[in-house]
C-alpha cells in the first residue's frame, strides 16, 4: 500500500469511528445524574430559576432533537458555547490543547530517553546483575501510581528541596519545561517500564535470531550488528508501542494534572465531567480522538519508512 | 528429587518473587484477622495520628486507626478488585475473540470499530464517566471497567486466532470434518489462550492501579472499607505532618502491583510468550 | 427614624453573641506591586443578578460596589456608594443619597439612572435567583441628581441589608446596553466577560479555570490611610488549584502570597511556620447533614426518621466535641441553632444536643426504634470533611443499631437528588449572603420556599412567623419571632447539628491587609505586600 494509500484509508476509517464515538458521548454524557443546570445553579436556585435555564440550554428538548442539533453544529465545526464557562468551547480547547501536547510529549520522550539505552544494557547482559537491577527499578515504576509518584516527587523535590515549582503552567520554552518536568516524569514512569520491558524483549530476540548469527560469521564487530540490526528492528517494535500508548498515556494526564495543578485537557475533561458541560465533553472527546488517531497514522508512517516490508 | 521441586528450581526468577509476594498477600486477604493487630475500623482517641511504634508499626491516621492493620485490611478489597475486575473481561473478551477471528467477515469489522472506540477514548476518563452514571462503589466500578476491558482480551484473542486459522492442523481438522466447535475448543482455544493467560496477570496489575485512583478520587471503595488508594486519598492531607499513613499503603499497591507483573513475566517466559 | 432601630438591634445583637472581632489594618500599608491569591475554583458567571454561586459572589465586591456595604462584623450595613439613607416613619420609602463624584472604572460618572437602572434589573422576578431580595420594592425613582428614592409595597426589615447585598451592584446602564448581544442575557455575558464596576479592581485578564487578573481601578472612591486612593496593589491576580495540598505547597514555596480554605488539619502546621500568617475569619458558614423528613422515601419505604424523637436521638447519639477535634482540629464550635452565632437574631441553646448516649437510645425505644434502622446518606467524593465526619458518625450511630451507607458521589449528582427530594440524607454546609437571618430561614425553615432544605420538614408555625417577621418592623417583636422559629426548629431537628467553622485563609507575611468578611466576601481594597 502506497502512503497515500495508507492515509486515505486510516481517513476512511476514521469516518464511523468518529460517528460511533459522538452517539456514545452523547448519550453516557446525558445519562450522567443531574444535568448542567443542577452543577451550575447549585443547592439554592428556585425551581422557576432552574426551568428557565433549561429553557435557555435547550435541555426541554428531546435528547433526539438535541443529537440532530449537536451533529450539524459539529459538521460546521461548531461546538457549541462551554456551559460552565460561557464562552465557545474551542476557545477554551485552544488553550488547553498545547499545555497537554506538551506534557504528553516531553514525557514521551523522557520515557523514551530512559527506557531506550537501559534496555540495550539489560538485554546486552540478559540474566546478570545490570538485567535485574533495571528490570526491578522499572518493575517498581510500572507498579506505582500515578497519583502516589506525584505526591511524593512534589513533596520531596518541588516543597523540600525547592528545585521545581510546586505546580501550574509557565511562560516561555524554558520555564514552559520547568514546570512540567515533574508531572511529565511522574507519567513516564510506567510508559518507560513498558517500553524497556518491550525493547528488551526485542533486543533478546535479535540477538539470538539467525541473521545475527550469520552477520557474525561474516566476520561483523559486535557494535555494527547492534547499530545496524539490533536497534533497527528494536526501534520499529518501540514505535508502534509509543504510538498504541497514545490513549492511555492521555488517560494518565488526567491524575497527573490534577495532582499538580497543569491547567490541560485531562483536568478539564474531568472538570466538565462533574459540571455536566454536555458541549465541552463532547468537544473535548472528539479532539481527543482526533490526537490519538493522528498519533495512530504518524506511528503507521513512521514505521512504514523505517520497515520497507510494512509497505509491501 | 521431586518433580514439584524440580519445577521450582527451573522456574523463572520473577515467577517465584511473584508468587512468593502474591501468597503473602493473599494470606492478608483471605485471614486478615488473624495478621491485623487490631480491628481497622475501631477509633481510639488517645492515639491519634500517631507516628510508627512498637505497638503500631505503621502509625495511625487522625482517628486513631491502626494502619498496619488498615493496610492489611485493604488487600483483600484490593485482590478483589485485582480478580473481579478482570474475571468478566477475560471470559468476555476470549469468547469474543475467538469468534470474531475464527469466522471474520462483518461481525470483524463492526469489532474493528468497536476497538477504534475503545482506544481512542481515555481509559480512565471513560470509567470515571460510567462509574459517574452507575453510581460509586466496587461493584458498579467493575461494571465500569469490565464494559471497556474485555475489548483489550478480544483484540488480543483475535489476533492469535487469526494466525491459528491458517496453521496446517487446523486446515487438517476442517479437511476430516470435524465439527466447528470441537475445532474451536479443541485446536484453536488451547494455543491462543497463553497470550491472554499472561495479559491477565499484567491487566491484575493495571485493574489494582485503576481501582486505587478511582478509590483516591472517591468513586471506589465506600468509606469506611478500606482500600489502599481510600487510604491515599485519607491521607494525603496530612502528609506533611503523619506521612505514614499515605506512604505504607502506596508500598502495598507496588508490592502488589509488582507481584502480579512478575508473576506475568515468568509466566510469559515459561510458556514463550512474547509481550 | 428607621435608622435608629437597626442600630439598636445591632449593638444589642453585638452584645448578646459576643463575638465581634473586628480586623485590625495596624501598619502603614506599602503601595504598589502585585499579590497572587490561589482560589479552589474559578468564578463562573460575574454579573452580580444573574450570577449563581459562592465563586462569583465572594469577589465581585473587588469589581462592584452596593449602595450600603455590610460592615466589617457582617452585622450591619456601612456607607457604600449611598453616603446617607433614610428610611421614612411608616417603613415604606426610603430616601438615598448618593455618594458624589464617583467614577466607573471606565472613567465614565456614576449617575442617579444608573442606580434606578441597575437596581430595576436586580428586581425582575425573571432574572437570577435573588431577585426576591429586592421584592418589596414598588418602585425605583430618581428624585435628583444625586438622590434615589425607593417606594415599597410594604415595610420591609430586610431592605436595608439587601442594598448591601451583592446582587443589588450598581451597573453603568450605558456600557452594559453598548455590550454587544442582541437579548439581555446575551448583553450580560459579554458585559461580564469584561465587567465595567466602581469597585477598587478591574478585571483585564481571564483565562478561564486557571487564573483571572485584576489591575486597579484608579477612579476608585475609597481612600486609603495614606489619604490617597485605594486600592494598595497595582495588580491582584487569582489562580485557580483545586487541590488543598498543591495550594498549600505552593504557599509555602513562596509561589503564591496567600490562598483560601486551609485544610483544618494543616492550620496549627501553617501557624508554625515563621514565614506564614494563618487567618481565621469569624464566619456564618455551618456544617450540618440534612434529614429528609417525609413520611416515605421516593421509592416508597417508610422514612424512619420521619419521627422527631429519631431525630432527636440521633443528634444525641453524635459526639459533636469529638467529630470537631477529628475534623476540624478544635476551630469549630458545636451549632447552638441553625444559624450562626454570628447571624443577626440569633439566639443560641447552650449543650444543644450535647452526646447523651442514655438518651438517645431511650428516644429511639420511645419510637420504636430499638433495633436500630438502616439510613443512606449522599457525600461529595474527594472532600476530605464530608469523609472525616461521615466516618464519625457512622462510627457513634453504630453504637444505638443505626447503620448509616455513605454514597461518595459528585456535586452535580448530589444537587439533583437534592432537588427531587430523593435522598435519606446529605452533608452541607451553609453561609449567609446577607446580614439578616432571614435568608437562611427561608431555606431551612420556611416550607413555602423550597420545602424546608428539600427535606419536607414543615412547622405551621414557624411559616406563619416567617412570613410575619418579614414584615415586622418592631426590632423587638421581629426579635422575639425569630426566637420561636429557632426554638421550635432546634427541638423538631430536621438537621443533625454539627459545627461552626471560621474561614481559614493563609498568607505570607509580608501580604497583609485583606479581610473575609462573615459573609464570606473577599475584600483585596486595602491589602498590600509589605517590601
Amino acid at each position: 500500500m502506497s502512503k497515500a494509500g495508507l492515509i486515505a484509508a486510516r481517513l476512511l476509517q476514521i469516518v464511523p469511528t468518529f460517528l460511533l464515538i459522538g452517539v456514545v458521548v452523547f448519550v453516557l454524557a446525558r445519562l450522567l445524574p443531574g444535568d448542567p443546570v443542577s452543577a451550575m445553579l447549585g443547592d439554592r436556585a428556585s425551581d422557576e430559576a432552574v426551568n428557565r435555564l433549561r429553557q435557555q440550554m435547550g435541555l426541554d428538548r428531546t435528547i433526539f432533537e438535541q443529537f440532530a442539533i449537536f451533529l450539524e453544529n459539529a459538521v460546521r465545526g461548531d461546538f457549541g458555547t462551554s456551559i460552565a464557562f460561557r464562552v465557545p468551547v474551542t476557545s477554551v480547547i485552544a488553550e488547553r490543547l498545547p499545555v497537554t501536547l506538551a506534557l504528553t510529549g516531553l514525557a514521551t520522550l523522557i520515557a523514551l530517553g530512559l527506557a531506550v539505552p537501559l534496555a540495550f544494557v539489560a538485554g546486552l547482559n540478559a540474566n546478570r546483575w545490570p538485567d535485574f537491577l533495571i528490570r526491578s527499578v522499572f518493575q517498581v515504576g510500572l507498579s506505582s501510581p500515578v497519583f502516589y509518584v506525584g505526591l511524593i516527587l512534589l513533596t520531596v523535590f518541588a516543597a523540600w528541596f525547592r528545585w521545581f515549582p510546586v505546580g501550574g503552567y509557565g511562560e516561555g520554552v524554558a520555564d514552559i519545561l520547568w514546570h512540567l518536568l515533574l508531572p511529565a516524569v511522574t507519567l513516564a514512569l510506567s510508559f518507560a517500564a513498558v517500553i524497556m520491558r518491550n525493547l528488551r524483549a526485542s533486543v533478546l530476540e535479535v540477538l539470538n535470531a539467525e541473521f545475527v548469527d550469520f552477520a557474525r560469521a561474516k566476520g561483523l564487530s559486535r557494535r555494527v550488528i547492534l547499530t545496524r540490526h539490533v536497534l533497527r528492528n528494536a526501534l520499529i517494535s518501540t514505535v508502534t508501542l509509543v504510538g498504541l500508548h497514545a490513549g492511555s498515556l492521555l488517560g494518565g494526564a488526567v491524575i497527573t494534572e490534577s495532582v499538580f495543578a497543569v491547567p490541560g485537557m485531562g483536568r478539564l475533561m474531568v472538570d466538565s465531567i462533574f459540571a455536566r458541560d454536555y458541549p465541552m465533553i463532547q468537544a473535548l472527546t472528539l479532539i481527543l480522538a482526533v490526537v490519538v488517531s493522528l498519533a495512530f497514522l504518524v506511528t503507521d508512517l513512521v514505521q512504514m519508512a523505517l520497515d520497507p516490508r510494512v509497505a509491501r | 528429587m521431586t518433580a514439584v521441586a524440580l519445577a521450582w528450581r527451573r522456574a523463572p526468577v520473577s515467577l517465584v518473587a511473584g508468587v512468593v509476594i502474591l501468597a503473602a498477600l493473599a494470606v492478608c486477604a483471605l485471614a486478615p484477622g488473624l495478621i491485623a493487630p487490631y480491628d481497622p475500623l475501631a477509633f481510639d482517641y488517645g492515639a491519634l495520628l500517631q507516628p510508627p511504634s512498637a505497638p503500631h508499626p505503621f502509625g495511625t491516621d487522625q482517628f486513631g486507626r491502626d494502619i498496619l492493620s488498615r493496610t492489611i485490611a485493604a488487600a483483600t478489597v484490593d485482590l478483589q478488585i485485582a480478580i473481579f475486575a478482570t474475571l468478566g473481561p477475560l471470559v468476555i473478551g476470549a469468547i469474543v475473540g475467538l469468534l470474531v477471528g475464527y469466522y471474520g467477515g462483518l461481525a470483524d469489522a463492526v469489532f474493528g470499530r468497536l476497538v477504534d472506540l475503545v482506544v481512542t477514548f481515555p481509559f480512565l476518563v471513560l470509567v470515571i464517566a460510567i462509574v459517574a452514571v452507575l453510581g460509586p462503589g466496587l461493584s458498579n466500578m467493575y461494571i465500569a471497567i469490565g464494559v471497556v476491558g474485555w475489548v483489550f482480551y478480544a483484540r488480543l484473542m483475535r489476533a492469535e486466532v487469526m494466525v491459528l486459522r491458517g496453521q496446517d492442523y487446523v486446515s487438517a481438522a476442517k479437511v476430516l470434518g470435524y465439527p466447528e466447535r470441537r475445532i474451536l475448543l479443541r485446536h484453536i482455544l488451547p494455543n491462543a489462550a497463553r497470550p491472554i493467560l499472561v495479559y491477565w496477570m499484567t491487566d491484575m496489575a493495571l485493574a489494582i492501579l485503576l481501582g486505587s485512583s478511582l478509590g483516591y478520587l472517591g468513586l471506589g471503595a465506600q468509606p469506611p472499607t478500606a482500600e489502599w488508594g481510600v487510604l491515599i486519598a485519607d491521607g494525603k492531607n496530612f502528609f506533611s505532618q503523619a506521612w505514614w499513613i499515605t506512604v505504607f499503603p502506596g508500598a502495598a499497591i507496588v508490592l502488589c502491583g509488582m507481584g502480579f507483573s512478575l508473576f506475568g513475566d515468568g509466566l510469559a517466559d515459561l510458556m514463550d510468550v512474547r509481550r | 427614624m428607621r435608622r435608629t432601630f437597626l442600630k439598636a438591634s445591632l449593638v444589642a445583637l453585638a452584645v448578646a453573641t459576643g463575638l465581634v472581632q473586628l480586623p485590625s489594618i495596624a501598619d502603614a500599608a506599602t503601595r504598589g506591586g502585585k499579590m497572587v491569591y490561589a482560589r479552589y475554583a474559578d468564578s463562573l458567571f460575574l454579573d452580580p443578578v444573574l450570577n449563581d454561586a459562592n465563586v462569583d459572589i465572594w469577589v465581585l465586591t473587588n469589581l462592584y460596589d452596593t449602595l450600603l456595604q455590610p460592615t466589617a462584623d457582617g452585622l450591619g450595613v456601612q456607607p457604600g456608594l449611598a453616603t446617607k439613607w433614610d428610611v421614612s416613619g411608616d417603613g415604606k420609602t426610603v430616601t438615598l443619597a448618593l455618594r458624589p463624584g464617583v467614577k466607573f472604572a471606565d472613567g465614565s460618572a456614576l449617575t442617579a439612572d444608573d442606580v434606578k437602572w441597575s437596581l430595576d434589573r436586580a428586581r425582575d422576578p425573571k432574572a437570577g435567583a435573588w431577585n426576591s431580595s429586592l421584592a418589596s420594592i414598588e418602585s425605583v425613582s430618581v428624585s435628583g441628581p444625586e438622590t434615589v428614592t425607593l417606594a415599597l409595597k410594604h415595610p420591609d426589615p430586610t431592605i436595608l441589608p439587601a442594598l448591601a447585598t451583592f446582587n443589588s451592584a450598581i451597573l453603568p446602564q450605558k456600557a452594559f446596553e453598548a455590550s454587544p448581544g442582541a437579548t439581555p442575557e446575551e448583553k450580560a455575558k459579554s458585559f461580564a466577560e469584561k465587567p465595567i464596576g466602581t469597585g477598587p479592581f478591574v478585571m483585564t485578564a481571564w483565562k478561564r479555570g486557571v487564573s483571572m487578573t485584576l489591575k486597579r481601578n484608579p477612579y476608585y472612591w475609597k481612600q486609603g490611610e495614606d489619604g490617597k486612593p485605594l486600592p494598595y496593589l497595582d495588580e491582584l491576580e487569582f489562580q485557580i488549584i483545586p487541590d488543598d495540598a498543591t495550594r498549600l505547597l505552593k504557599l509555602k514555596a513562596g509561589e503564591i502570597d496567600g490562598t483560601e480554605f486551609i485544610p483544618y488539619a494543616r492550620v496549627k502546621e501553617l501557624q508554625a511556620d515563621p514565614n506564614l500568617r494563618m487567618e481565621l475569619w469569624p464566619s456564618t458558614r455551618v456544617r450540618y447533614l440534612t434529614f429528609y423528613c417525609g413520611p416515605t422515601y421516593k421509592d416508597g419505604k417508610p422514612n424512619p426518621v420521619a419521627n422527631p424523637k429519631v431525630r432527636q436521638a440521633l443528634n444525641y447519639a453524635v459526639n459533636k466535641d469529638a467529630i470537631i477535634q477529628i475534623t476540624t482540629l478544635g476551630l469549630g464550635k458545636p451549632m447552638r441553632s441553625f444559624m450562626s452565632a454570628t447571624t443577626p437574631l440569633f439566639v443560641g441553646q447552650d449543650n444543644l444536643y450535647k452526646y447523651d448516649l442514655a438518651k438517645a437510645k431511650a428516644l429511639l425505644a420511645e419510637a420504636g426504634m430499638a433495633n436500630g434502622f438502616d439510613l443512606q446518606i449522599y457525600s461529595l467524593s474527594g472532600n476530605g470533611d464530608d469523609a472525616n465526619d461521615l466516618a464519625a458518625v457512622q462510627q457513634m450511630w453504630a453504637q444505638v443499631g443505626v447503620k448509616l451507607r455513605i454514597d461518595q458521589v459528585d456535586n452535580a449528582t448530589r444537587t439533583a437528588r437534592y432537588r427531587e427530594e430523593n435522598f435519606g440524607m446529605r452533608t452541607s454546609a451553609w453561609t449567609n449572603d446577607i446580614s439578616d437571618p432571614s435568608q437562611i430561614t427561608s431555606y431551612f425553615a420556611y416550607w413555602p420556599n423550597i420545602h424546608s432544605l428539600h427535606s419536607n420538614w414543615q412547622d405551621k408555625r414557624v411559616d406563619e412567623l416567617f412570613e410575619k417577621s418579614q414584615q415586622e418592623i418592631d426590632p423587638k417583636a421581629r426579635a422575639e419571632q425569630y426566637r420561636e422559629i429557632q426554638q421550635r426548629y432546634n427541638e423538631s431537628a430536621p438537621i443533625l447539628y454539627l459545627y461552626e467553622t471560621p474561614y481559614p485563609v493563609a498568607f505570607r507575611k509580608n501580604a497583609k491587609g485583606f479581610v473575609q468578611i462573615p459573609l464570606g466576601n473577599n475584600l483585596f481594597e486595602a491589602a498590600y505586600i509589605e517590601k
